[in-house]
């Protein structure tokens, strides 16, 4: 049997879903359920005077009416789970449901529920809240400022975290040839999943068990914190994430509703469903983004960088997400040099409380928003002293026999070699023709760009002591259990629970190949607290670089203990036991051997092991990574902008990551391609939007656009393989790379373009309108 | 003109989909507004009241609705402009508005708008020209 890892296996999901078998939150249905519905503030700030909810009481089909107060000591408030230290971070407390006061337009203030799924919609709109407003602030340097409305009134000029890390010898930055200043905004963006939330809760008055299923990355960490929230034995608590329809991080949160959903079905006696609407979604579920970033990078004449300033000041919403300090912090302030040997290093991060919906991770968290203030200050600093944005990178580039690299603030990047992808990205480019065709262009008076994004970021979530130092409240290590049935077919269990990556085809190749099976003899069990022992969710690209790894050890311990029964029935010493392709057979004796389905039989039955040795065949492993790993690799866009309409071409898009070891190439590139629709989505197309009274106007598909698959090219996808020393498998992370590279790319295509201008930077999103406003501007026809 | 403007069963009639128009106190009316344009229906109920009022050239119109759907805060500045025989009516208002109202896209809230803003119109003037062939008649 030939191996499979490294091979385009299709993907075990697809058969399921594609033919509509799928299992997902709203496909549950349980005998007696009822439905939930949460009225929200239309309010973006206000007091709450008094709820009207005698009519909805009266409603036939109603069965409850919650407010805020009636959850008083029934439902505590929900924690954030990253408690960033030495930041004074300051956490409101987030009630499930507001209490006296709304703080953003979305913000929960009474649950409905009722027997029938479209009675409790009609319900809720009988609930008449009266509001006493208040003034709102939307933005995070509005919200700073001294004559601001508060938020929480204990909470200082809105000020939810002030971080520090890194520091730039004094005269450094002074004494510097040439320093690069601008500032960029980095836009709020919806992580937008196909699926919205949704929660299905099932109590049982009799035993006190509650199930919730849960449309979450992470189904472990919400039945850890829920069961704090709620008041109920984690050991009572099973909590299941069923098929999910995409998350990118805004499932990773554990939200206030499906605390409700639990409390509502603990209370009634009976299972409650609650799925969220679309346009619920973008006002109630976590945003991705929003931080504007003032970056200063210094550094030589001839091209060399010598140190970089960063302030970010990050809008973390009305209240202090899952995620939410960190994001902006740690994810973001610990990669601000990239790629590149930059000897020093400061990022300064404040947090801000707005009257906005919580932010939280979004694909890649953090790591867009770093990569894209270095790479496109890195092309503003090639522009200054006039040289090539190549160029300059491969002069700065962390040199291949420098890796292990700690980088200025303290992070080891396991393994690189940044020139690879890039030279591979320019040889299918064809750049220097590419550089001429713009200049002809340039002639002809067209616009067009090729945009750069040499990134790196951290990945594989990590090694427990370093994400306990910086105080996130989880463990990040991962386990598996492979079991072994009789037949030889094999049930795997993993801590990490897939939303859409297809862990179940990429994890099978790793089995098949330790065990040496066909990958249809291979069963997963991922996502269910009763069934896996523990796991810290999916997000950070975390899920092969560890989930993978402990899978790839659990394989490695049932084929240790196999060889040991196959010696004891070869009636030879277990040195002389060779495993390959699934047989395990005596060196330089041929035909002596058992097969592994064999081995599965006698140790299940147990009728002849050696002496001692446990029955069956089934191991578990917990594996705790050393190290984060470290993809990298090059992202190159190019474009055309219209000089009179201001519309983008997206001409070309090329991309070469570097993501370790790749398991399977056709799930790979597909994490790639998504990853690069919602990075390029962000830097052309998307744009969450708050008017100055707090009211979100881009609440539906109308008025936010998702990129469609229409708007782009062929993307020109490959990878290099670095393996990473960090894991067995030598895998690192693919989820999130798409993303972290691709803003920058496009955007300093669209800057290159409109370079002949002087122009430095466009806000994102880069509407036509927009774009064609600069270039008018440019053009002295204003 | 300007009477047509005042007169509560102009109004009344003038105002989309209007099942209650009261007047609480001077120049202070309740109403309640029946909409039902795409993406926007439900019944509001309305506070009106007219203020900075200088007959017969101008005055402002102040609405403060809620319903289902959110709440809408107008400003109506509204000018009678004579021309000769005929009366120009202009009209430019601010409207503030939350909740689905708000969510539901700029482009749709204008849309309505400018429905509801234009039945208006025609309405008036449908009353003023009827009040008109009345007083003809006389």
């Amino acid at each position: 049997m030939s191996k499979v890892v490294g091979t385009s296996v299709k993907r075990k999901e697809d058969s399921r879903l594609l033919t509509g078998n799928g299992r997902y939150s709203d496909d549950i249905v349980l005998p007696g359920m009822l439905h939930a519905t949460v009225v929200r503030s239309t309010s973006a700030h206000a007091k709450i005077k008094k709820i009207h909810v005698e009519e909805a009481l009266n409603h036939p089909n109603v069965v409850a009416v919650y407010t805020g107060k009636d959850l008083e000591g029934k439902v505590g408030p929900v924690p954030t789970s990253w408690y960033v230290p030495g930041c004074n971070l300051k956490e409101p407390p987030q009630y499930p449901l507001a209490i006296d006061r709304v703080r953003y337009v979305g913000d929960g203030v009474a649950l409905v529920i009722a027997d029938d799924r479209y009675a409790v919609k009609d319900a809720a709109e009988l609930i008449e809240v009266e509001y006493e407003e208040l003034p709102a602030v939307v933005g995070q340097k509005e919200a700073m400022k001294e004559d601001a409305p508060l938020l929480h009134d204990d909470i200082e000029n809105n000020i939810a975290l002030q971080w520090k890390a890194g520091e730039i010898p004094e005269g450094v930055m002074e004494n510097a040839e040439v320093v690069v200043k601008e500032s960029f905004y980095v836009q709020r963006v919806f992580p937008s999943p196909i699926e919205p939330r949704a929660a299905v809760a099932q109590y049982n008055p009799g035993s006190g068990e509650l199930t919730l299923w849960c449309s979450s990355q992470n189904p472990h960490i919400h039945r850890m914190v829920l069961a704090e929230v709620l008041g109920i034995s984690e050991a009572k608590f099973q909590v299941i994430a069923p098929d999910i329809g995409g998350g990118f991080g805004g499932k990773i949160g554990v939200y206030p509703d499906e605390a409700l959903v639990a409390f509502a079905s603990r209370e009634i006696g009976k299972p409650v469903k609650w799925i969220e609407e679309r346009s619920e979604h973008y006002t109630a579920a976590n945003a991705g983004r929003d931080e504007i970033i003032e970056v200063e990078l210094a550094g030589k004449k001839d091209g060399t960088l010598e140190a970089i300033h960063v302030k970010n000041t990050a809008n973390l919403g009305a209240y202090l997400s899952t995620m939410g300090a960190g994001v902006s912090t740690i994810d973001f302030g610990m990669m601000i040099t990239g790629t590149y040997d930059i000897p020093y290093a400061a990022c300064e991060t404040t947090g801000v409380y707005t009257n906005t919906t919580p932010t939280d991770a979004y694909r890649g968290a953090g790591k867009p928003e770093s990569t894209y203030q270095i790479e496109r200050i890195v092309d503003l600093f090639a522009r200054e002293v006039g040289m090539d944005p190549v160029e300059l990178r491969k002069k700065n580039f962390v040199k291949k026999e420098a890796f292990p690299y700690q980088n200025a603030q303290g992070l080891l990047y396991d393994s690189g070699d940044y020139e690879k992808p890039l030279n591979k990205a320019l040889e299918t480019l064809n750049y220097e023709e590419l550089r001429k065709e713009q200049e002809r262009k340039r002639k002809e008076g067209k616009l067009m760009g090729i945009g750069f994004s040499t990134y790196v970021e951290m990945c594989g979530f990590g090694p427990s002591e370093v994400v306990g130092a910086v105080g996130f409240q989880g463990g990040t290590w991962e386990n598996s259990t492979v079991r072994v049935h009789p037949s030889g077919k094999v049930t795997v269990f993993c801590g990490t629970s897939p939303h859409g990556q297809g862990h179940d085809t990429t994890f099978s190749q790793v089995v098949a190949d330790k065990l040496g099976i066909p990958i249809e003899d291979i069963e997963f069990v991922f996502s269910d607290t009763k069934s896996v022992s523990m796991g810290w969710g999916t997000y950070g690209s975390r899920s092969t670089a560890v989930g993978g790894a402990a899978v790839s050890f659990a394989a490695d311990r049932v084929v240790e203990k196999a060889k040991k029964i196959a010696a004891h029935e070869l009636e030879v010493a277990e040195e002389d036991v060779e495993f390959e392709n699934g047989t395990f057979s005596v060196k330089g004796v041929p035909g002596k051997e058992r097969a592994f389905k064999d081995i599965a039989h006698s140790a299940n039955m147990a009728w002849n092991l050696p002496e001692g040795m446990e029955p069956s065949l089934e191991a578990q492993y917990f594996f705790k990574p050393e190290n984060f790993v470290f993809p990298f690799g090059t992202h190159v866009a190019v474009v055309e902008v219209d000089k009179d309409t201001g519309e983008i071409d997206l001409q070309r898009y090329v991309c070469v990551d570097d993501v370790g070891t790749v398991i399977n190439p056709l799930t790979a590139e597909g994490q790639v391609h998504g990853g690069v629709a919602q990075g390029v989505g962000q830097a052309l197309w998307e744009g969450a939007v708050y008017n100055d009274n707090g009211q979100l106007v881009s609440g539906t598909l109308m008025d936010y656009t998702l990129p469609k698959a229409r708007f782009f090219p062929t993307i020109e996808s490959d990878f290099t393989e670095t393996p990473s020393p960090v894991n067995p498998l030598g895998a690192k992370g693919v989820g999130e790379v798409g993303t972290t590279a691709s803003i920058a790319a496009a955007m300093n295509a669209v800057v290159d373009a409109l370079s002949v201008y002087g122009v430095t930077d466009v806000e994102m999103p880069l509407t036509p309108e927009k774009v064609w406003k600069v270039i008018q501007e440019k053009e002295g026809n204003q | 003109m300007w009477s047509t403007l005042q007169n509560n069963e102009v109004l009344k009639s003038a105002l989309p989909g209007c099942k209650k128009f009261e007047e609480v106190e001077e120049n202070v009316y309740d109403a309640e507004l029946g909409i039902n344009i795409g993406p926007v229906k439900g019944v509001f109920t309305a506070k009106v009241s007219q203020v900075d009022i200088n007959e017969p050239d101008s005055y402002r119109l102040l609405v403060e609705g809620q319903g289902k759907p959110g709440k809408f805060n107008g400003d109506a500045a509204m000018e009678l402009v004579e021309e000769g025989d005929s009366t120009t009516l202009h009209c430019s208002a601010d409207v503030e508005v939350t909740g689905v109202l708000a969510t539901a896209g700029q482009r749709v809230m204008s849309g309505v708008a400018k429905v509801v803003m234009g039945q208006f119109f025609k309405d008036i003037e449908k009353e003023a020209k009827k009040i008109a062939s009345l007083l003809e008649g006389m």
